[in-house]
């Protein structure tokens, strides 16, 4: 066929801006892309460098303030600029496709995933509902889905993400589409499932030769699945090759820079570990938490009350100066152990701090308070966007007492110094800051009180791997000045290799095992540890990929 | 703050909305010198005019100005229309945002005893207020603000919750803060945008409220120039000139409308993503 030799899809000189005001930001500058059949394009880039709008561009799905350029996008031998939007919905869906990020949200809540799957093919191939149905299972038992029949039926909220991401894949292949372009496919999905989804496309890739552009931040994971990468930054390609020449001999600054901040688990960044015979810092004794009360009506009718576990009787022990990290998916309860260490969920059992004992939230006093610090995942959530910078720095200082003699202002300017920002920003507000900053405020505020123990929930997984590692030169800039104990908690395997002394591996609300980091690939691991490392992408494919 | 204006007033229902409204404010402020005659002057021979000559909007059943009349009776209305859903509004916005931050049972209760208070119409509900503590303006006021805070409580408590759920709240929970601090300093100005726009809507309802009252003889009393007042007593004269009961309730109206399009306006300013 002539389209053969043709590219699947060619983007030539093209640029995109927005208007914002009188102002015309610039999103992608002269971009040009090639993708042929069979091929997979990784684009990787840190957000806001134009990578989800590159996809946009070609869905030809763009908001109104949108201001392109001459340049040209075409489809094998179709202008997709020059489509009117009646072409274009024909175009979609039966010769473009999409997988988006999170298929929760990819997915409508209030229809079955049956005939979501099923309208794609009624509405391009012509079938009727009857025989759109069976392709649908067909469809669905093809991407690896148990008993497709059963799940044509279900609606969205009553499968688990990675089978909901299964249907938005049958749904993006089911017409046989010439591109298929995958934003971020696997980002809200856990490490096993993701690595699952991963073997999927690849099959189903090769099996239908379909042309992809792979979008990611995650340099590992493109690099194990694309064949040739390009690299966007701030709206423009700065390099562009093979997977194995880029990464190998990245030529780049941009490149080399996020290669270089990728973590890897066999350059530790944490000195020797703790006096081992110091007495426990935290001793948490068989702590659950569960979620739900019994409602008055379930006591009127003696209902039984089965609440949602979110810890079953964890037990650990924390030393002074120690970095534990916890891993787990999501789900599974890492996230709940901490909220309820810092007070913010009810628990049974006992943690017993510094040889206090503290049994509920009544027994967590001012110097427990202190002493326990959190730091958020999520910096926009974490900080107040109605109070600048000074006044929710000012708290810590107003309620645990600063240093005495020191205007308050004054302490927090040192405090903005010793996290890395300029002490003119104690005037601005959040949104003033950009994320990486944002979170530096948020780790400032945790050690203005001179805590023993900063809980750190998922604290780097919103940022992109440069601030990341930024970030991370931080906390343990930190820790070693103040040799606070810190409780790290992450899905980012690579990374918890490098920080911590010892990491607990969490499942499902039980605590699998605890085991000092240089064990954590030894062989007589729980079979769930060495499920979840043999999923983990090891960086080192970075520059061995053959 | 420019930017704010800008969007506020790019939207038809925003110009619209803020021009009646500084035109209303504007009248509340200097309607009092603004007034071509003494708004209780009578004239025994100038009685039942129509618009027109020395009298623009007529005259009523005792030869008084209606133009006057409405300028300087502006004042009150308008006042107190604010200061009732100001204060209803206040009073709902700490019930709402406390019942949100407390949760569990204590939400349970506060939230079915606003229930019960919102299941009361709220005209019937300032009846009942005013016509306990007797009928006064200041009672008028207090029975507004009361009937409005049920509503209020409900919609703060809506979108107190989703700010509830915010790490910002959680980390000032794990810091030990009091409630206090918690609803009023870090939970309140986040919910304040939809208050604001909820509040420019009800001040339409107050100032019909208002009148209601007025027209009912439980509000202003005679003869003070209020609308709602001068829409009662006109009543009787209805067939005598129809001028008499149209110019009052035509202000009213405008009134209303131009509060609920500034609402509407400033909902959309608020929001710039839908």
């Amino acid at each position: 066929m002539p389209q053969d030799q043709k590219p699947v899809l060619s983007v030539r000189d093209y640029s995109l801006g927005y208007k914002v005001g009188s102002d015309t930001l610039s999103v992608l500058k002269t971009i040009n892309l090639t993708i042929n059949r069979g091929e997979i394009l990784g684009l990787v880039g840190e957000s806001g460098s134009g990578k989800s709008s590159m996809a946009s561009a070609i869905m030809r799905y763009l908001a109104p303030n949108a201001i392109e350029n001459a340049g040209a996008i075409h489809l094998g031998a179709t202008d997709l600029r020059a489509q009117t939007p009646r072409q274009l919905a024909d175009l979609r869906g039966s010769r473009v496709s999409m997988v988006f990020q999170d298929p929760a949200t990819a997915l409508n809540p209030t229809l079955k995933l049956g005939e979501q799957l099923a309208e794609v093919l009624m509405r391009h191939q012509g079938l009727t509902s009857a025989q759109a149905w069976k392709a649908g299972e067909e469809r669905l038992a093809h991407v690896g889905l148990k008993s497709p029949a059963e799940m044509m039926h279900r609606l969205p909220h009553e499968v688990s993400g990675g089978e909901k991401q299964r249907v938005v894949i049958a749904t993006a292949f089911a017409c046989n589409p010439e591109l298929i372009i995958f934003d971020e496919p696997t980002t809200a999905l856990d490490v096993i499932t993701s690595r699952q989804i991963l073997d999927l496309f690849a099959g189903l890739q090769a099996e239908t030769g379909v042309a992809s552009l792979y979008i990611s931040h995650d340099l590992a994971l493109v690099a194990r699945t694309a064949r040739r990468v390009a690299v966007l930054q701030k709206g423009e390609i700065v390099e562009e090759g093979d997977t194995v020449t880029l990464f190998r001999a990245p030529q780049h600054p941009y490149t080399r820079a996020l290669i270089g901040a990728v973590p890897r688990p066999d350059r530790r960044l944490v000195k020797a570990d703790p006096a081992p015979e110091a007495a426990p810092l935290v001793k948490v004794r068989g702590v659950s938490v569960n979620y739900g009360r019994k409602s008055l009506l379930d006591s009127l009718l003696r209902r039984d009350f089965t609440p949602v576990v979110g810890n079953r009787a964890v037990t650990l022990d924390i030393k002074p100066g120690e970095i534990l990290g916890i891993v787990g998916e999501s789900g599974s309860g890492k996230s709940t152990l901490a909220k309820a260490m810092t007070g913010l969920n009810r628990f049974d059992g006992l943690i017993e701090f510094d040889g206090k004992p503290v049994r509920g939230l009544s027994d967590m006093g001012r110097d427990y308070r202190r002493d326990v610090q959190i730091v958020f995942q999520h910096p926009d959530a974490s900080l107040n966007p109605r109070q600048r910078i000074s006044e929710i720095l000012a708290r810590p200082i107003r309620l645990y007492g600063g240093r005495d003699g020191l205007p308050r202002r004054r302490q927090i300017e040192e405090m903005l110094e010793r996290v890395r920002l300029p002490a003119t920003y104690i005037d601005r507000f959040p949104h003033q800051l950009s994320g990486g900053e944002k979170q530096r405020i948020a780790i400032a505020r945790a050690f203005l009180s001179n805590p023993r123990l900063v809980i750190c929930d998922e604290i780097t997984s919103a940022l992109d791997v440069s601030v990341q590692a930024s970030v991370i030169e931080l906390l343990m800039e930190l820790h070693q000045q103040t040799g606070a104990a810190y409780i790290f908690i992450t899905h980012d395997i690579n990374l918890i290799r490098q920080i911590a002394h010892r990491i607990a591996v969490m499942y499902r609300g039980d605590l699998i095992e605890v085991v000092a980091t240089e064990a954590i690939a030894a062989p007589d691991r729980a079979p769930y540890t060495r499920e979840l490392l043999a999923a983990v992408t090891p960086p080192a494919s970075l520059t061995l990929t053959a | 703050m420019t930017d704010f204006l800008r969007r506020l007033l790019a939207t038809p229902q925003g110009l619209i909305g803020s021009l009646v409204v500084v035109l209303v404010l504007f009248a509340a402020l200097t309607g009092a010198w603004l007034a071509p005659h003494d708004p209780d002057a009578m004239a025994a021979l100038a009685r039942y005019k129509a618009p027109g000559g020395d009298y623009l909007l007529g005259t009523d059943q005792y030869g008084r100005d209606i133009l006057s009349r409405i300028l300087s009776g502006a004042r009150s209305t308008v006042t107190m229309a604010l200061l009732a859903t100001l204060l209803g509004t206040l009073l709902g916005a700490v019930v709402g945002t406390g019942s949100a931050y407390l949760g569990g049972r204590w939400d349970e209760a506060i939230m079915r005893t606003v229930d019960a208070v919102m299941a009361i119409p709220s005209l019937l509900m300032a009846l009942l207020v005013v016509s306990l503590l007797g009928a006064s303006g200041a009672n008028a006021l207090l029975a507004v603000a009361i009937a409005f805070m049920p509503g209020m409580a409900r919609i703060t408590r809506a979108v107190a919750l989703t700010v509830r759920k915010q790490d910002y709240v959680s980390a000032a929970v794990a810091r030990g803060e009091g409630s206090l601090y918690i609803v009023l300093r870090e939970m309140l100005p986040n919910v304040i945008a939809p208050i604001v726009v909820e509040m420019t809507i009800r001040v339409s309802f107050a100032v019909m409220l208002f009148a209601t009252l007025s027209f009912l003889g439980l509000g202003a009393q005679p003869p003070a120039a209020d609308w709602g007042l001068m829409v009662s007593e006109a009543r009787q004269y209805l067939h005598r000139s129809p001028w008499i009961l149209i110019w009052p309730s035509v202000v009213i109206a405008i009134t209303a409308i131009g509060f609920n399009l500034l609402g509407d306006g400033l909902r959309d300013a608020l929001n710039p993503r839908t």
